[in-house]
């Protein structure tokens, strides 16, 4: 029987040891689209709980759209520079005392092509370097291949790009002796993962939670999507709480240069706390159930 | 006397007590709010819908079938922790077509803050707080149960600034905005977009592509199509009325690489506007097609603007309101042309807008009522509506010819939907049969073809491509045919020798279809093409194309440049418009090369040489300076280059040439240069230029503007003998003027000393003016206010000195409770002023019920109170704050008696300042113009542009307002109550309400003061028409009414014989030359030039304007005139002009 490259390389490589969560992780995710996105459909974050049974999981979801290793995405009106943006995402990660952080930048930065890969490097290095002080186990995930779409009909120089990246970070990992997780090597998405050729849609998240699983070294969850379902649900009940609490709507006049005049309704962002701390309750308690 | 000064106002409250104010939440009876409506001549309004079948309509659109898709919100202004987002999308149905919805749909809900709906492929997209999204229902007529996410990374850092104003373009794009406050990052197929402020976006869901359409604008919340496809924007917050877009064009706040020019709107002077749509169909008469409307949401009124040609762009002129109405929660936000050809105005129904300034949580907040209005004329039939639903393409091909746009424009959504394979061939027939058809609209129906296609990504056919770009049609068919071809890159490439025909094309607007389409081809024969523009007559908006074509195409043009390549053609004039429009550093040598050629006009060389002061070195500045210094070279344009060059030292630090002597015939200059060649002294420490600076530091009669430059020239050497000059001088035995001049220069070299000296100097002083700037020298360094603070212990200084001491530390807008202690010490003044308690507050608006608009409106045109020099109205004034033409009508009395004691409170967006600390220790106030190319430009408080290097920045902050405490503190009572019972009727309907006419408002006029005299006297008073004259000439502007009262003006007698006078003129920008007329309320006593020619006033004076700004003097004899003069600018019938009166300050 013929075997393709691409799919003899899947079945024969070895699986990667299980990555080790440990009880009462608190893991900090940051990321481009495909972790701000995931937040929604949260296939992949129910999975990962659901793999680990016995422990306590808590995810906090820092990905942001067009992100990359410098933290681009996160200016703002009153600051708006290389050196406060990359101070956010410091900031924003160690504020949240993560024992696991997990970073999955290089989609954004591959439009660079081979040109713009000493500044990735350089950007990663530096990321990692300011996170050291969270003292974290730290995961690299490689990007995802782009799939074909009618938004992109052909998606090979991007990928050979994205490959380019991929190998960086690979080198990176090895280098520094963080874990990496690869996202690469899976079938390129299906017709129905993606509509734009980049970006998992619901269908594609949770088609492709067993190969992020994977990518952590853990085979299956043990338990079907229908039997997830409920626990999944709790996941975006506790991810929308947070996602208002951090990323508040209206943040010029509750944080920013217009605190003077809103300033005074920011407490009301503390109160969202004991609602994130009951939707993780809910998770616990869901998760404890889980019976095969 | 009854003198309360608010300053003694007494401890304050928690301000949470605030915002409860005076609530006037109004009857919601929609019958009640439509019997307030003032509805233009001819139409009536009737309701649609309210409340409860809506509730907070944010947006508006109809879909093929004439249901109208609204997204509200009643979440709005912020959700509340733990609560639930369950905001909605509904449609509304007019099922028996009675003009009323019957029935109401809710499409999807649990949303956060919507604020975009357009329906389309089967469904609706969305624009739902971070993502597009499109959201659809498996079983039609159900609630949506499908959702797609399109695009994410929109930012949320303001709800009212949160992706809005959802339209499909002609193009089948979708086009979308954000606000100012919005950073966004958008990842797509073919890379990341960015977007970190205003802007327009344009996306093709089909493809994924997404891309900035046009940058800028606070808030534009109104876009819309003509019927050839050019587009017009809308902003609620900026102040400039209709805005023409040119694709790709920088407005007002824009963010990205070519910031250094702006595009503005058509009408400014106008308050805030929100939606907008372009009148079509049979339902309106025929002069309201093509007319726009938009919302002033703030001042209840819906306005409708009438658009004519104007040489590439457009003119935009005011009418009378389609509604206006004092109904406090009446705030119409969005308008739409229905299927029936009526025109829908969606009520957001609110008392209270805006959630800066007001509490997210104010409980006079309404999230429950929502209006639909729709306005009819009265006894014209209206439109059948079409049934496009199911209709076959041969049906929709001929929907394509209808006179409504609405129909025309929802049968080519229908026609994408059903998609290329379908439709294509029959459009083909379609399209050659209607364009051999010939006829008046042949070019229309052509156009619609076009954009079909292009729906498709593709074109009709060769033959009707060949039409669209012929000579033959209409030249706005040629402006949408190029418009198309720029929307992609290999289509341009295409189509390239046909844009290079087209350049040439009769048309100005087509000119810059194809100037800005030529900035998507990266290549240097682009540039070159576009260049070709210059052939032809160019106008501001052609310019402005031109300037950033030009700058796009750089990287492209610049190597083929420098390689000797590409010449274009040998033509100075484009070479030196292309160079000056890149100024950087590799265009110094082709610049001097032009230059020393000596073929460049004369009227481009001054603009060449003000290029080499911001790309060039010491030898270059020393070129500039030479020029600067010949006497053929006329004193503005002298002083201008001067100056220029003082900038350069200053910010880009550049060094003294070889040879110095450049500087000698400057420094015996008589117009301002010589004041910046002073300063040049001492920046570049010329010792042999010094002793010329300490001569005339201490010249006798010398304008203190120039003793100021020649010892700030002496200290800027920074050496002992600088010291021991300026030491000298701040002895007493000279002039005070000598003094305080030498003690500010002294404040930048020696603080210690400055402030001993000055403590000395205050003690005698006399309470003048100027001693302002002397404080400020202090409090704009920070070592300066704990200086004089100390030096001020234990002295007693006059009372008066030291309140103006107090009031330069309030227009500071400094915290500097030592000084104010010193002050308040050495003057044995009174305590400090406090903040008012929330019922002081109260106890004032109570005043303000029972007090005078009119004596408030001389209250704020006093000058001491200096509203007008940072606040206009209508467009006249100074533009520092916010303009408040339409302020009453959108802010609470409470809110206006808090804004004018503690200015810090609430600030407009747009209007924080920034404080800058500079590595010598001087302190800068202002608000942010732009910062690009490590240079950042910010507006003063005196109104002034000033640029700053950023890189001599040692701190930047946020501060808040501008506006300096306590301005209004030394008036009574009642006086207080006069001024904001002004303010809060300005915008309301009736006399404070916003004008139409176009009347002068802002003027110069020639103060009575001894220099005017003796250059009176020598010359004659008509003089003052002269272009080049050197009065000194002061603002003054008109009341609301458009009314200048004579008696505030001043007036003077040149001989003792001779009537009173009083010299007077104003601008006007004429952008396409033709025959317009001034209308004068009476002619008596004036005399009148235009330019320098003397023109006879009648009642209607006719005026022939060539294009340019004109200048338009008025001599009055005020034996004769005791009336208030008003003139007011109109248009001659027939005539091609194209005028506006200048506003500003």
């Amino acid at each position: 029987m013929f075997l393709s490259a691409t799919f003899a390389t899947l079945i024969l490589a070895a699986p990667p040891a299980p990555f080790e969560f440990k009880d009462g992780d608190r893991i900090v995710w940051l990321g481009n689209t495909l972790v701000e996105r995931e937040q929604r459909y949260g296939y992949w974050e129910t999975a990962l709980l659901a793999a680990n049974p016995g422990k306590k999981l808590t995810v906090r979801n820092l990905g942001w759209s067009g992100d990359t290793v410098h933290g681009e995405a996160r200016g703002r009106f009153d600051y708006n520079n290389a050196e406060k943006c990359f101070k956010q995402i410091v900031d924003q990660t160690l504020a949240l005392q993560p024992t696991v952080i997990f970073i999955s930048y290089g989609t954004n930065e591959s439009f660079d092509g081979k040109e713009g890969l000493p500044k990735f490097e350089k950007g990663l290095a530096k990321l990692l370097d300011a996170l050291a002080p969270a003292k974290a186990r730290i995961v690299l995930f490689s990007p995802r291949p782009f799939a074909v779409a009618p938004s992109l009909p052909d998606p090979k120089p991007a990928n050979e790009k994205l490959a380019l990246y991929r190998d960086a970070i690979k080198a990176t990992a090895e280098k520094r002796d963080l874990r990496y997780a690869d996202l690469f090597d899976e079938k390129p998405a299906a017709g129905t993962s993606t509509e734009n050729g980049i970006h998992l849609n619901e269908n594609g998240y949770r088609e492709t939670a067993a190969a992020f699983l994977l990518s952590l070294g853990y085979e299956s969850t043990g338990f079907s999507t229908a039997q997830l379902e409920p626990l999944r649900q709790a996941v975006l009940a506790k991810n929308e709480q947070f996602f208002n609490k951090w990323r508040p709507q209206n943040e010029t006049y509750l944080f920013g240069f217009r605190k003077h005049e809103q300033g005074r309704n920011a407490k009301e962002i503390a109160e969202f706390d004991p609602f994130i701390a009951k939707a993780e309750d809910e998770i616990e308690k869901l998760r404890k159930s889980l019976t095969k | 006397m009854r003198h309360i000064v608010f300053a003694l106002l007494l401890a304050l409250l928690p301000s949470a007590a605030f915002g409860q104010g005076k609530a006037t939440v109004p009857d919601p009876d929609p019958e009640l709010e439509r019997k307030t409506f003032i509805v233009a001549p001819g139409f009536e309004v009737s309701l649609f819908a309210a409340d409860p079948l809506l509730a907070k309509p944010i947006q508006m659109n109809f879909d093929p079938q004439g249901r109208l898709w609204i997204a509200s919100s009643e979440i709005y202004p912020q959700i509340k922790p733990g609560e639930k987002a369950n905001d909605k999308i509904i449609i509304l149905e007019d099922t028996d077509g009675d003009g009323k919805a019957d029935k109401t749909t809710v499409f999807a809900d649990g949303l956060l803050i919507p604020t975009g709906i357009a329906p389309g492929d089967g469904g609706a997209y969305v624009a739902n707080s971070t993502e597009v999204v499109h959201l659809s229902a498996s079983k039609p007529g159900e609630k949506a149960d499908k959702k797609r996410i399109l695009l994410s990374g929109f930012g949320t850092e303001d709800t009212h600034h949160i992706i809005h104003t959802f339209r499909w373009g002609p193009d089948s794009h979708l086009y979308f905005n954000q606000s100012i406050y919005i950073h966004s990052h958008i990842e797509t197929p073919h890379g990341v977009r960015r977007l970190n402020a205003g802007g327009i976006w344009r996306f093709n869901p089909d493809k994924t592509q997404l891309d900035v359409f046009a940058r800028g604008w606070v808030n534009t919340w109104g876009h819309a199509f003509d019927k050839y496809g050019q587009s017009f924007a809308t902003d609620g917050a900026g102040g400039e009325g209709i805005n023409h877009v040119v694709p790709g064009g920088y407005y007002l706040t824009s963010q990205g690489p070519h910031v250094q020019r702006v595009l503005h709107g058509l009408n400014p002077g106008s308050p805030k506007f929100c939606g907008l749509e372009i009148i079509s169909g049979r339902h309106f008469p025929d002069d309201w097609q093509g007319d726009c409307i938009t919302n002033d949401f703030r001042g209840h009124r819906v306005c409708r603007f009438k658009l004519k040609d104007d040489g590439s762009t457009f003119a935009s002129r005011e009418q009378v309101e389609v509604i206006k109405s004092n109904h406090p929660a009446f705030r119409p936000i969005d308008v739409k042309m229905g299927p029936d050809g009526a025109l829908y105005i969606a009520d957001w129904y609110n008392p209270i807008i805006q959630h800066g300034e007001v509490d997210f949580r104010d409980p006079r907040r309404d999230h429950t009522h929502g209006r639909i209005w729709r306005v009819t004329a009265k006894g014209r039939d209206l439109v059948k509506k079409p049934k496009l639903e199911g209709a076959t393409v041969a049906e929709l091909l001929e929907h394509l010819k209808a006179p409504e746009q609405w129909t025309r424009d929802q049968a080519k959504r229908v026609l994408h939907e059903m998609g290329k394979d379908k439709v294509l061939p029959e459009l083909k027939a379609w399209a050659t049969a209607a364009i051999a058809a010939e006829g008046p609209d042949r070019d229309r129906h052509a156009t619609e073809a076009m954009w079909v296609a292009q729906g498709f990504d593709a074109v009709v056919s060769m033959p009707l491509e060949v039409i669209m770009f012929a000579n033959s049609g209409r030249p706005e068919l040629r402006a949408a045919a190029i418009r198309r071809v720029a929307l992609t890159p290999a289509n341009i490439e295409k189509n390239f020798s046909l844009l290079k025909e087209r350049i040439r094309d009769e048309s100005p607007r087509v000119r810059l279809e194809v100037v800005r389409a030529l900035s998507v081809l990266h290549r240097a024969d682009a540039a070159e093409t576009a260049l070709a523009a210059l052939d032809l007559p160019m106008d501001k908006i052609l310019d402005y194309a031109l300037w950033l074509t030009v700058r796009e195409l750089e990287p492209h043009w610049m190597p083929e440049f420098q390689a000797g390549k590409l010449t274009f053609g040998g033509d100075a004039k484009k070479l030196a418009f292309a160079l000056n429009a890149v100024g950087n550093k590799d265009t110094v040598k082709p610049v001097l090369t032009l230059i020393d050629g000596g073929k460049i006009p004369k009227e481009n060389l001054q603009g060449l040489y003000l290029l080499l002061t911001q790309i060039g070195g010491p030898e270059e500045l020393a070129k500039v300076l030479t020029y600067a210094g010949t006497k053929d070279v006329a004193a503005p344009q002298r002083a201008e280059a001067t100056n220029a060059v003082e900038a350069a030292i200053r910010n880009r630090k550049v060094t003294p040439p070889k040879d110095v002597a450049v500087l000698v015939p400057l420094l015996a200059d008589a117009s301002d240069a010589r004041a910046a060649a002073l300063r040049i002294v001492g920046l570049w420490k010329l010792a042999a230029h010094r002793a010329a600076l300490e001569k005339a530091s201490l010249e006798k009669e010398l304008a203190p503007n120039l003793r100021a430059a020649a010892l700030e020239g002496v200290a800027l050497f920074g050496d002992a003998n600088a010291k021991a000059w300026l030491t000298k001088l701040v002895s007493l035995e000279n002039a005070p003027e000598v003094n305080r001049l030498a003690l500010i220069a002294l404040a930048g070299l020696d603080m210690p000393t400055a402030a001993t000296k000055a403590a000395d100097f205050l003690i005698g002083a006399k309470p003048e003016p100027e001693l302002l700037d002397l404080y400020a020298a202090f409090l704009s360094r920070k070592a300066g206010v704990p200086a004089l603070a100390k030096a001020l212990a234990g002295k007693t200084i006059p009372p008066e000195v030291a309140k103006l001491g107090l009031q330069a530390v309030r227009t500071s807008t400094l915290t500097v409770p030592e000084l104010v202690d010193a002050l308040t010490k050495a003057g044995s003044l009174g305590g400090a002023r406090k903040p008012p308690t929330a019922d002081e507050v109260k106890a004032i608006v109570a005043d303000v019920e029972k007090a005078d608009a009119a004596r408030g409106e001389i209250i704020f045109r006093r000058k001491e109170l200096q509203c007008m020099a940072c606040h206009g109205i209508g467009g006249a004034g100074g533009q520092v704050g916010p303009d408040m033409t339409s302020l009453g009508a959108s802010a609470q009395r409470d809110y206006l008696v808090e804004s004018l004691l503690i200015p810090n409170k609430a600030v407009k967006e747009g209007y924080n300042a920034i404080r800058v600390v500079t590595l010598d220790d001087k302190v800068y106030l202002g608000i942010k113009v732009r910062e690009v190319g490590g240079l950042l430009v910010i507006r003063t408080p005196e109104d002034k542009e000033i640029t700053i290097a950023v890189k001599d920045i040692a701190e930047r902050g946020e501060t808040k307002s501008i506006m300096p405490e306590g301005l209004t503190d030394t008036l009574t009572k009642q006086e207080f109550a006069d001024l904001t019972r002004f303010l809060s009727e300005l915008g309301k309907v009736g006399p404070y309400a916003p004008s139409k006419a176009r009347v002068v408002r802002r003027w110069q006029v020639i103060d009575a003061t001894t220099e005017n005299l003796n250059m009176f006297r020598r010359a004659r008073v008509s003089a003052a028409a002269e272009p080049d004259n050197t009065f000194v000439w002061s603002p003054t502007y008109s009341m609301v009414s458009g009314d200048l009262t004579l008696a505030s003006l001043p007036k003077f007698t040149v001989w003792n014989d001779t009537a009173a006078q009083s010299v007077l003129r104003f601008n006007l920008d004429v952008t396409t030359a033709g025959a317009a007329k001034l209308k004068f309320n009476s002619i008596v006593g004036l005399t009148v030039f235009v330019g320098a020619s003397p023109v006879e006033p009648k009642a209607e004076t006719l005026l022939d304007l060539k294009t340019g700004v004109q200048t338009v003097t008025v001599l009055i004899d005020r034996s004769k005139r005791t009336e208030d003069l008003r003139i007011e600018l109109d248009d001659v019938a027939g005539s091609p002009a194209r005028v506006a009166v200048v506003g500003g300050k």
